[in-house]
């Protein structure tokens, strides 16, 4: 029995392989060198997972219609401070936003 | 001496070394018969990482397949990767197979017996799930972002013309995004709805993982009988030439790498789900294609 991998577009596949590849990161670099930024990496993945989770339910409550207009004003300015924050301190560290996801192996991506 | 660990398989053979199928042409040759599978002949036996002997340690009525690896190899390498494949592809022509996870080492074997002392239910369990199934990997590329564009196209006349406060802005800006994202996941949906479809009744499980990135509509893992893989590979082809757009790629037979299941702990040592992507990403492109028989 031999395996096959069979495709008429194998570099298009390849091609899409490779984003995914880079866009999953397999494990926090933590060494003596880069302690803090590993550290920081980490804390910044659990803060943008706990802000996306908020977004994503107040987009669900303004499809649904239960916020009021001002209501909707307060919330999409503490998001929008939120947002604005975790941009500058990506900034400090050196981070991408593409950097801030987990693999958790079996369970899969953090994000 | 650290332990390199490839594999459990549901056999229990005699001994502690054990050599298996060195190649596909002799494991299929019939004079390979039980009796070859003694201590004798370790010459032969497959090699593993560093060109070590593999052999088979048993417990109890499982086989846990190994090599002995020096403390001081690197093992993070693409030829780890591909020695890893070629072992378990190996033991795949001759046993149900639980392949471990990339780069799976113990250094000492009482650590290594614990772990499958610990999990030796969970073994037979999935040795049985598995049994007689091969997986094959089913990747669907779409043209994501020419259908994102479009549907962004359609939403952008909906947006107001009017000033507004600023935390408003700020919602209606992600509430605009959130929409967009949200159909485009809905027309992804019915896609691989069409996709699965084909496939699913050939197989007796799956895994289907949506949109890995914009353009990647499903990366999708199907465990398929024996007896119904040339069903399975029919439905691939069917589906091929009605797939308009969308571009297909399948691999496989492989061993049930998405498959395993633990129930007591989640600790990643086996199979794991991007196995497979690892492996294809790095063989040779010229050994990526060919034909199965």
């Amino acid at each position: 029995m031999s395996k096959t991998v069979e495709t008429d577009s194998l570099e298009i596949f390849a091609n899409e392989m490779e984003k995914v590849k880079g866009a999953l990161p397999k494990k926090i670099e933590a060494n003596p060198e880069n302690a803090e930024k590993g550290l920081a990496k980490l804390v910044l993945t659990l803060i943008e997972l706990i802000r996306k989770l908020m977004e994503k339910q107040a987009m669900r409550r303004v499809e649904a219609g239960s916020l009021t207009d001002e209501e909707i004003e307060r919330v999409g300015e503490t998001l929008e401070k939120l947002e604005n924050k975790m941009k500058e301190l990506k900034e400090i560290f050196g981070l991408k936003d593409e950097e801030l996801n987990l693999n958790l192996g079996p369970l899969g991506d953090l994000m | 001496m650290r332990l390199y660990v490839y594999a459990i398989i549901d056999s229990n053979p005699e001994g502690i070394v054990l050599p298996i199928p060195f190649s596909r042409q002799k494991s299929r040759d019939p004079d390979l018969s039980g009796k070859e599978r003694t201590n004798s002949g370790v010459e032969e036996s497959i090699k593993g990482l560093s060109e070590a002997p593999v052999y088979t340690i048993p417990y109890r009525d499982i086989g846990i397949v190994v090599s002995d690896l020096d403390p001081q190899v690197q093992i993070e390498t693409k030829e780890s990767i591909l020695k890893h494949e070629e072992v378990v592809e190996a033991l795949m022509d001759r046993f149900t197979v639980l392949p471990m996870r990339l780069y799976t080492v113990f250094s000492k074997k009482e650590d290594m017996f614990l772990k499958v002392k610990n999990h030796y239910e969970d073994f037979v369990e999935n040795l049985d799930r598995v049994r007689d199934k091969r997986e094959y990997g089913i990747k669907v590329i779409w043209a994501g972002d020419i259908i994102k564009e479009r549907i962004i196209n359609a939403h952008k006349n909906e947006s107001p013309a009017h000033p507004e406060q600023s935390g408003i802005k700020f919602m209606k800006e992600k509430f605009e995004k959130y929409k967009i994202d949200k159909e485009f996941e809905e027309e992804a949906d019915r896609c691989i709805a069409i996709v699965d479809g084909f496939l699913s009744r050939h197989a007796s499980e799956k895994k289907l993982e949506k949109l890995k990135t914009d353009n990647l509509l499903l990366s999708a893992s199907y465990l398929v009988d024996n007896e119904k893989r040339d069903d399975f590979k029919k439905a691939f082809e069917e589906l091929k030439s009605s797939g308009g757009d969308l571009k297909f790629m399948l691999s496989g037979p492989w061993p049930a790498y998405n498959f395993i299941t633990l129930s007591h702990s989640v600790d990643g040592k086996f199979g794991g789900p991007d196995l497979i992507e690892t492996i294809l990403q790095h063989k040779d492109p010229e050994k990526k294609e060919g034909r199965d028989e």
